[in-house]
């Protein structure tokens, strides 16, 4: 068996009296490339947040290839690069500017920081922005600048929310290459969506979540056993998907 | 047009081209326009009013000479110098008849564009008149010293120029940058700030004037002499009282700001013709490649070396100028560190010496940092960032503090030294500038802990001046707490820097003052650290704001 990248052990969140996330176990294998599913509200970015350090869980653990972010997050932190969402970032930087910082954060060297940075700005066609401030920037061009952020100290394992939301198509064929060559290389993904499509067509692995719990979990054939993944997510998160006799008048 | 004819027919291009092309357009804004023809008389009227009587007045202030001489012309001067710097910028605007973006598909060389654009602007009612009123100190200097018109008259010229070349880069360069989204974040503080700065300064002027207190002029004449701003106008009174060292340094000073007003002008004006040809994406325009640590680093922190430290220092720098909330903040904190003292001086108790010079800077200094108190919600869920990368708390803490102290301390430190000298305190200085390095320490330390303790969001808002309803006000209460025990903690040093004088006990204060700012910063950070490293996610959670 191989080593997992990612290992949640009976995570809880609650706030006030709503319980967010209620005990979420999940095995993220190296070299997977692995889709979080869940409809709004299932508890996704609260258990990525917690995963990476961001959100203190009510009970259980996490660690990074070995790593308990919790109670070693220097090492568990340097291996890992996530993309939160509906976070600020510090935008009234230019994308340079912000690459610049985050890698002396991350206690890089200039020179690799310095043809890293320039590299992922060309790549993802941010070069152009040139001294545009990333509070200037369209929700696509952030979430790209965001990805960059993650990437730039070449992390062993990324963790992505949302990175599919408001990003035009020709984006989002240059992210999954992105992301299907960092997989190619040994990295490890693990990403949350709620575009099935985007699922299917990119991940090896597959968990679906709803109201704080693991519902279904495994390899994307496991999961789907030949049906269509939009079926399998609809049966095992409940919910209708066709009227009956309402809205006639329509 | 006169330039353009002149390209056409292959003649070259000379300076004399722009004035005839300036006087042209002048004429033929007039043609057939009656209300513009009685205003532009009016306008004579006006300029020669004021010539003559600027006249009068710099003749009268060169004959009279001695010390009532000096303290008119510098004032004088400084006014005039200060008119040409405002005016145009809070009334009439710039006279813009000749548009440098115009001249950007024409085949001109650089250097004898700018020098047509200079000697055009000089063209005109406002400076003709000057140049006759700054001809009363070369007139006035010869009937009383004879040659010594010489430096008068090379004053006068240098002054002509700051005023023409000052007004011209104040104006293209304010003109330039409205066109960003920044600055127009900016405009409205400005504004504020004229307005709120207005009153402590017709209070300052008034009491000058009512105690009808030559000595108090004179100084402040004597400070205004060493500036640009009335440097030109008095060196000639140096000349002829002999001091030709003093009268050379004046005429440096002044021959120096010229250039430097040159080169930012032509910076400004280079930059509007691109800014043309460029077209609307002018401010986006990628331009040569950037090395980007270097480019997050602001000039004055190049001296530093990257690493996590410095740049941390370095983003605070940027977001203190870039975030609208924050400079709105630094502004206020900047302000009133600058009036309190001065209205402390000259105020009230100014019958019997005024309030202690140490003591009327000790507010200021405990209010310097109190903009870092609730730090964290400034940045808001930026400092997800932070956590995701794990900076350690203290030093970011400390990094955080130092950039404050940066920018800070040498306002504060001018400040002090200005209000040292203008209300005669000198030697209270060094006490003075000791319980202002110890202050901001203390309020920084302070409100390090206030900032991991109470921190609370700030509603995400391009408004710098919304605050979210709520828990805010109560949160704020802790940081007054905190500048509280900061008091409490400086009030023995304060003690003795009022309670002692001479200079041992003033460099004594200053010594200690160091050790006392410099002790409770690093105690601050050290304590606050702790807590930031333990209770990040929380702080996190605490500045997000509710949607």
């Amino acid at each position: 068996m191989t080593e997992s990248a990612l290992v949640l052990r009976g995570l809880v969140k609650r706030f006030d009296r709503v319980t967010a996330v209620a005990g979420v176990d999940l095995d993220v294998p190296t070299g997977s490339f692995y889709g979080l599913l869940g409809p709004n509200g299932a508890g996704k970015t609260t258990t990525l947040s917690m995963a990476v350090g961001l959100l203190r869980p009510d009970a259980g653990k996490a660690w990074v290839l070995g790593h308990d972010v919790w109670s070693d997050p220097v090492v568990a932190k340097g291996l890992l690069g996530a993309l939160p969402d509906s976070v600020r970032m510090f935008d009234r930087l230019t994308g340079g500017e912000l690459l610049a910082y985050v890698g002396l954060l991350r206690g890089m060297e200039t020179g690799v920081i310095e043809t890293r940075t320039a590299e992922l700005l060309d790549v993802l066609g941010l070069a152009d922005a040139g001294r545009t401030l990333v509070v200037d920037y369209s929700a696509g061009m952030k979430k790209k600048i965001g990805l960059a952020c993650a990437l730039l100290h070449a992390p062993r394992l990324l963790v992505l929310d949302e990175p599919f939301e408001a990003v035009d198509p020709v984006s989002a064929a240059l992210i999954r290459d992105i992301l299907n060559r960092y997989v190619a290389g040994g990295g490890t993904v693990i990403f949350s969506s709620h575009v099935m499509e985007v699922v299917e067509r990119l991940c090896s692995h597959v968990a679906i979540l709803a109201g704080g719990e693991i519902r279904t979990v495994g390899t994307l054939e496991e999961v789907r056993q030949g049906r269509p993944l939009e079926d399998v997510f609809v049966s095992v998160v409940g919910g209708r998907v066709a009227t009956g006799a309402e809205l006639s008048w329509l | 047009m006169a330039v353009a004819e002149a390209t056409a027919t292959g003649q070259r291009v000379k300076t004399v081209h722009f004035v005839r092309l300036k006087l042209r357009l002048m004429r033929n804004g007039l043609r057939g326009q009656p209300w513009r023809i009685a205003l532009f008389i009016s306008g004579v009227v006006v300029g020669v009013g004021a010539a003559v009587g600027g006249f009068g007045l710099f003749t009268a202030a060169a004959v009279t000479g001695g010390r009532t001489g000096l303290v008119m012309t510098g004032f004088a001067g400084a006014g005039l110098t200060l008119s040409w710097l405002l005016m145009p910028l809070l009334f009439f605007g710039v006279d813009e008849t000749i548009d440098p973006a115009r001249f950007a598909l024409l085949p001109v060389r650089r250097g004898v564009l700018l020098r047509g654009m200079l000697a055009a602007a000089g063209v005109g009612i406002p400076s003709l008149a000057t140049a006759v009123a700054l001809l009363g100190s070369v007139v006035g200097t010869a009937v009383r010293h004879g040659p010594v018109a010489g430096v008068a008259l090379v004053g006068a010229v240098l002054a002509l120029l700051t005023c023409v070349v000052g007004s011209r880069a104040l104006t293209s360069a304010f003109a330039s940058m409205l066109r960003s989204r920044r600055v127009r974040d900016l405009a409205a503080i400005l504004l504020a700030v004229l307005a709120s700065s207005i009153a402590p300064l017709q209070f300052a002027v008034s009491s000058l004037i009512s105690h009808g207190d030559l000595d108090r002029a004179a100084r402040i004449a004597g400070v205004l002499a060493w500036t640009p701003l009335g440097a030109p106008y008095v060196a000639a009174a140096d000349a002829a009282d002999g001091r030709w060292g003093t009268a050379l340094v004046r005429l440096a000073i002044a021959a120096g700001s010229v250039g430097a007003l040159l080169v930012w002008w032509f910076g400004t004006l280079e930059s509007a013709m691109i800014g043309v040809a460029a077209g609307a994406r002018s401010t986006n325009r990628s331009g040569p490649p950037v090395r980007a640590v270097v480019a997050l680093f602001p000039a004055l922190l190049r001296v530093l070396r990257p690493g996590r430290f410095s740049g941390l220092v370095a983003r605070e720098w940027r977001y203190w100028w870039r975030d609208p909330r924050r400079r709105a903040n630094l502004f206020s904190v900047t302000i009133a560190g600058a009036v309190l003292p001065a209205v402390l001086r000259v105020g009230p108790a100014a019958e019997h010496g005024g309030t202690p010079l140490p003591l009327a800077v000790a507010f200021s200094a405990l209010m310097a940092a109190l903009v870092l108190a609730n730090q964290f919600g400034l940045d808001g869920t930026a400092y997800a960032l932070h956590l995701l990368v794990g900076v350690p708390g203290r030093v970011e803490l400390r990094a955080r503090a130092l950039g404050l102290v940066l920018l800070m301390v040498p306002i504060q430190v001018l400040v002090t030294v200005a209000v040292a000298v203008l209300t005669g305190a000198a030697a209270q200085l060094p006490a003075a500038l000791g319980v202002v390095v110890a202050g901001v320490g203390l309020s920084a330390g302070a409100s390090a802990l206030a900032s991991v303790l109470a921190p609370y969001p700030f509603p995400e808002s391009t408004n710098p001046f919304a605050v979210s309803g709520g828990t805010g006000g109560l949160r704020g209460l802790l940081a007054l707490a905190g500048s509280l025990s900061a008091a409490a903690v400086l009030a023995p040093l304060l003690l003795f820097a009022v309670l002692t004088d001479g200079p041992v006990a003033g460099v004594v204060v200053l010594l200690a003052g160091l050790v006392w700012g410099g002790a409770g910063l690093v105690i601050g950070t050290h304590v606050a650290g702790d807590i930031l490293d333990r209770r990040g996610p929380e702080i996190l959670a605490a500045v997000t704001p509710r949607r």
